[in-house]
């Protein structure tokens, strides 16, 4: 069981770490630091619940799939978002953003 | 499963630290390159945990990934290199509570479960054939929906980034 132990506490660490920075900074980009954390840490759960617990179907890797296209989209996404406040504001800090006017 | 324990242990440690130092470096540079090594350190993660596919994808994603951040965060930030020590951090204390909180509700989850029996893993050859079926048969509709997400996502984030034009007024107007 320690291995399976080891990758879920190392999981646990990785969300924490990435709430605390996605709660903490200010600047959009640093945000979306903070949530690929968290993104990884759950990922390492996955990953760990498929291969020490049930290795026998593939669901498991599928979801990991999925959270790294989840991932990607929150990335490229967020970027569009931050380059149309850049465009808009001349700034991606997130204390100015009072609103969703653009 | 001893060898397999240690390289877990210490490639976690790794993503744990370089997934701090992201938030304690004042470089932005800096900052991209540590979630570059924290993801990467994921990556080798599931590789000692055999599960080849995910590991290899894994770092060939978070490496394109992270260049083109360091890139984003170079044009938008205000203090790139952290050379004028700008805090640009808020609400330090619930920050680190709700933190300090997820870690112990989600490692004492993890210590209070019993989850039964380890399994065996499948050779890695048989890995990728089985994934390739599952991802062709029983989870057909996942995939695709995860394609359609893509695409939609990939013209919703040009519409945004392009921004408004015409008469209603827009930045190059």
């Amino acid at each position: 069981m320690a291995p399976l132990y080891v990758a879920l506490l190392v999981g646990a660490v990785l969300f924490g770490v990435g709430l605390y920075g996605a709660l903490s900074q200010t600047n959009l980009v640093m945000i979306m630091m903070g949530v690929e954390v968290m993104l990884g840490g759950a990922m390492v759960n996955l990953v760990a619940f498929w291969r020490f617990l049930h290795p026998e179907t593939y669901s498991g890797q599928m979801f990991v799939l999925i959270v790294m296209t989840v991932m990607a989209l929150e990335m490229a996404v967020g970027f569009g978002v931050g380059t149309g406040r850049f465009r808009a504001k001349g700034s991606v800090e997130m204390e100015e953003a009072r609103d969703l006017k653009g | 499963m001893l060898l397999q324990t240690v390289f877990l242990a210490f490639f976690g440690l790794a993503a744990i630290w370089f997934a701090v130092v992201v938030f304690r470096t004042s470089s932005m540079v800096r900052s991209a390159l540590a979630l570059l090594f924290s993801q990467a350190a994921i990556g080798t993660m599931f590789l000692a945990m055999q599960t080849e596919f995910l590991g290899v994808l894994q770092i060939m994603m978070m490496a394109t990934e992270m260049a083109i951040m360091a890139i984003f965060m170079v044009m938008y930030m205000m203090d790139p290199g952290g050379l004028s020590g700008m805090d640009m951090t808020h609400q330090k204390r619930v920050s680190i509570a709700a933190g300090v909180l997820g870690t112990a509700v989600a490692v004492g989850t993890a210590l209070l479960v019993d989850w039964g029996p380890i399994a065996g893993v499948p050779r890695p050859g048989a890995q990728v054939h089985d994934l390739g079926i599952e991802l062709m048969e029983r989870s057909m509709l996942i995939f695709e929906t995860a394609g359609v997400t893509i695409l939609t996502a990939m013209v919703a984030t040009t519409a945004i980034a392009i921004g408004p034009r015409g008469p209603r007024g827009g930045v190059d107007d």
